[in-house]
C-alpha cells in the first residue's frame, strides 16, 4: 500500500525518536573526539579547536594493551564458547521433540536472559577467594590475586553467556544438516568420529563461523564482567571510556575510546551479516 | 577396534556436554545456597546452618529498596513506550510500501549492534548538552532506544507470519481497511507484541552498561546498587538481590513460553518432521 499521511507521520515520529537518542548523540561523540579537552567541562566546548590528538594518544603502548587484552580475552572465549557448545547443540539438535530438549532448550533460553549482575556475583562468590578459588588457582600454579588467575575468571563470566548463545546459534545449524550424509558416511565404514568430522563439521561451518564472530563481539564489549571481575587489573576498552568519564572527567577522549570501538563492533557484525546472506556462500566454494 | 575408539570419544564429549552444563548452573546454585547463610560474615561454602537474614538485610536497606523501586518503574515506564513505539514503527513498515524502507528498517534495528556503553557515554554527553543532568528522563530515553529494537523485531516477525488472504477475505466480505486492520491484523500479531514487551522489560531491568552513565547518587537503579556495592563491600545481600532477580527471570521466561512456545524461538529444522 501506498504511504498515508498518518503513516507518514507516524514513520516520522519514530524517525525523530531515533535521531535524538540514537543519531545525534553519536555525532556529538564524533564530533567532540576531533575537539581539545578542557578541564571541568561535560562535553567540549564548541569553539575549542580541532585536533587528532585524542586519537593519536590512544596510539601509546599503555592503550594498546587494553585492546590487546580485549582483543586477546574475546578471541579465547569466542573459541572455547563454540567449541563447548557445538556437542551440547549437537545432542538439542537430534532430539526429537521430548521432555529432555525442552528442558535444555528452557534451561539455554534462562541462561541467556539472566541479568549479567547475577552471573559475575555467582562466578565471584563460587570461584573467588571465598569459593574454590584455592582449589583451583594451584591447579595452573597461580596465586588468587594474580593476573592469570583474574583473566581466569573474567574468560569463565564471559563464558557464561557466550557458551548458551553459541548453542542456540548452532542448534538451529545443525537441525538444517541432513542426517541421511552422516549415515551414508557411516554406513560406508566411517567411524562415528569421522564421519562428524567430515561430515557434520564442515556442513556447519557458517554456522560454527557465525556463533564465534557474535561472542567475540560481545565479548569484545562486555563491560560489567570486566569491571567487576578484573578488579581493576585487567581492563577492557569499555571500562575506559567509563573511567575517562568517572575518573577524569576527560570527555573527548572517551569519545575517541568510544568511536574506535563503535568501529570494531560494526565491522565486526559487518562480517556476522555477510555470512548470514546468500552472498557468502559463493566465496567458500 | 573402531568401536572401542568411537565409544571412548562419545563418552569423553558426554562427560565435556555434562561439564560444561554444571559450569553453566552450579555457580547460580552456590549463590542461592549463599545467600541463605546465616553467619554474620561472607564465609567459605557451604554454610554451616541456614536462616533468611539477607534477605531481611536486603528488603529492610533504603538503598537497595529505592533502587529497586525505580527499577520497577522505570521498567514499566520503559516497557509502555517502547511497545507504543515499536507497534507504530512495525506496523506501518509492514503495510506500506515506500522508496527507503529496507534502509530505514536497519536503522530501526540498528541500536541491537551498538555497544550499550557507547549508547550510555553519548547520552550522556547528549543530555548534559541540553542541560539535564539526572532524573528519570535520561534514563527513560536510554532504555527506550536500547528496548525498542526488540519490540520492532519481534512484531515484526509476527505480521510476516500473518497470511494476506486473511485481510483480503476480510475485504471482500465488506470490511473496511481499519475494520480488517484492527480486527484480523492486530489480534493475530498478538504474540509478537506481547513477547516483545517481555523482552523490552527484561533488558530495561537487567541493564547497568547504560544505567550507570545516566544515574547519580539520588537516582539510581537496583542493577547500579548493586554494582556500586559489588565494587564496594562484597555481602551477601547482593546475593540476595541476585536470587530475586534470578526468581523474576524464570517468571518472565515462564511467561514467554507461555505466549509463544521456547520450541518455536528456534524452531525444529528442515529433517525434524
Amino acid at each position: 500500500m501506498k504511504l498515508t499521511r498518518g503513516a507518514a507521520l507516524v514513520i516520522g515520529l519514530v524517525v525523530a525518536v531515533y535521531g535524538t537518542l540514537l543519531l545525534y548523540p553519536l555525532l556529538r561523540v564524533f564530533e567532540d573526539s576531533f575537539r581539545e579537552f578542557i578541564p571541568g567541562r561535560v562535553g567540549a566546548d564548541a569553539n575549542s579547536p580541532l585536533t587528532l590528538t585524542n586519537y593519536t594518544d590512544l596510539l601509546h603502548e599503555a592503550y594498546l594493551s587494553y585492546l590487546w587484552d580485549t582483543f586477546r580475552i574475546g578471541f579465547i572465549v569466542a573459541f572455547l564458547g563454540v567449541l563447548l557448545a557445538f556437542p551440547i547443540a549437537h545432542f538439542v539438535a537430534r532430539r526429537r521433540s521430548d521432555w529432555l530438549r525442552r528442558a535444555t532448550i528452557g534451561l539455554l533460553i534462562t541462561l541467556m536472559f539472566l541479568s549479567v549482575l547475577v552471573r559475575v556475583y555467582a562466578i565471584e562468590l563460587s570461584f573467588g577467594p571465598t569459593g574454590f578459588a584455592r582449589d583451583i588457582a594451584p591447579l595452573f600454579g597461580e596465586q588468587i590475586g594474580s593476573r592469570f588467575y583474574i583473566e581466569f575468571m573474567i574468560v569463565l563470566g564471559l563464558l557464561h553467556y557466550s557458551v548458551p548463545m553459541s548453542v542456540l546459534v548452532l542448534v538451529g545449524t545443525i537441525q538444517n544438516v541432513n542426517p541421511r550424509l552422516i549415515e551414508a558416511a557411516q554406513a560406508l565404514g566411517a567411524a562415528r568420529w569421522k564421519s562428524h568430522l567430515v561430515v557434520t563439521l564442515p556442513l556447519s561451518g557458517r554456522g560454527l563461523l557465525s556463533a564465534f564472530l557474535l561472542s567475540f563481539t560481545l565479548s569484545i564489549s562486555a563491560f560489567v564482567v570486566p569491571m567487576i571481575l578484573g578488579r581493576g587489573k585487567i581492563s577492557f576498552v569499555s571500562n575506559l571510556i567509563y573511567n575517562r568519564f568517572s575518573e577524569l572527567a576527560n570527555f573527548p577522549s572517551g569519545s575517541a575510546v568510544a568511536v574506535v570501538m563503535l568501529v570494531i563492533s560494526l565491522l565486526a557484525i559487518y562480517a556476522v551479516s555477510l555470512l548470514a546472506s546468500s552472498r557468502w556462500e559463493g566465496a567458500v566454494r | 577396534m573402531k568401536r572401542a575408539a568411537d565409544n571412548v570419544l562419545s563418552v569423553m564429549v558426554l562427560c565435556l556436554s555434562i561439564a560444561t552444563i554444571a559450569f553453566l548452573v552450579t555457580p547460580l546454585l552456590i549463590a542461592t545456597v549463599m545467600s541463605f547463610d546465616a553467619r554474620q560474615f561472607l564465609g567459605q561454602f557451604p554454610p554451616p546452618s541456614l536462616s533468611l537474614q539477607w534477605y531481611v538485610g536486603f528488603f529492610s536497606d533504603a538503598y537497595y529498596l529505592k533502587g529497586l523501586q525505580v527499577s520497577l518503574m522505570l521498567a514499566l515506564a520503559a516497557t509502555t513506550l517502547s511497545t507504543l513505539v515499536g507497534v507504530a514503527a512495525a506496523f506501518t513498515l509492514d503495510r506500506y510500501d515506500f522508496p527507503g524502507k529496507e534502509p530505514l528498517s536497519a536503522f530501526f534495528l540498528s541500536p541491537l549492534v551498538v555497544p550499550h556503553v557507547i549508547i550510555g557515554f553519548s547520552l550522556l554527553l547528549f543530555f548534559s548538552t541540553i542541560g539535564v543532568f539526572s532524573g528519570p528522563i535520561p534514563l527513560i530515553g536510554g532504555h527506550l532506544i536500547i528496548t525498542v529494537p526488540y519490540v520492532i523485531r519481534t512484531t515484526l516477525a509476527s505480521l510476516v507470519g500473518i497470511r494476506k488472504s486473511l485481510t483480503e477475505a476480510a475485504l471482500s466480505l465488506g470490511a473496511t481497511e481499519r475494520r480488517a486492520f484492527w480486527k484480523v491484523t492486530v489480534p493475530l500479531s498478538k504474540t509478537g507484541i506481547a513477547a516483545g514487551a517481555v523482552f523490552a522489560f527484561a533488558y530495561s531491568i537487567d541493564d547497568v552498561s547504560v544505567a550507570l552513565f545516566l544515574t547519580g547518587p539520588n537516582f539510581y537503579t537496583l542493577p547500579v546498587a548493586m554494582t556500586n556495592m559489588m565494587l564496594n563491600e562484597f555481602d551477601l545481600r547482593i546475593a540476595a538481590a541476585a536470587v530475586c532477580l534470578m526468581v523474576l527471570t524464570i517468571a518472565l521466561i515462564w511467561v514467554l513460553d507461555c505466549i509463544v512456545g521456547l520450541d518455536k524461538v528456534i524452531g525444529q529444522g528442515v529433517y525434524h518432521k
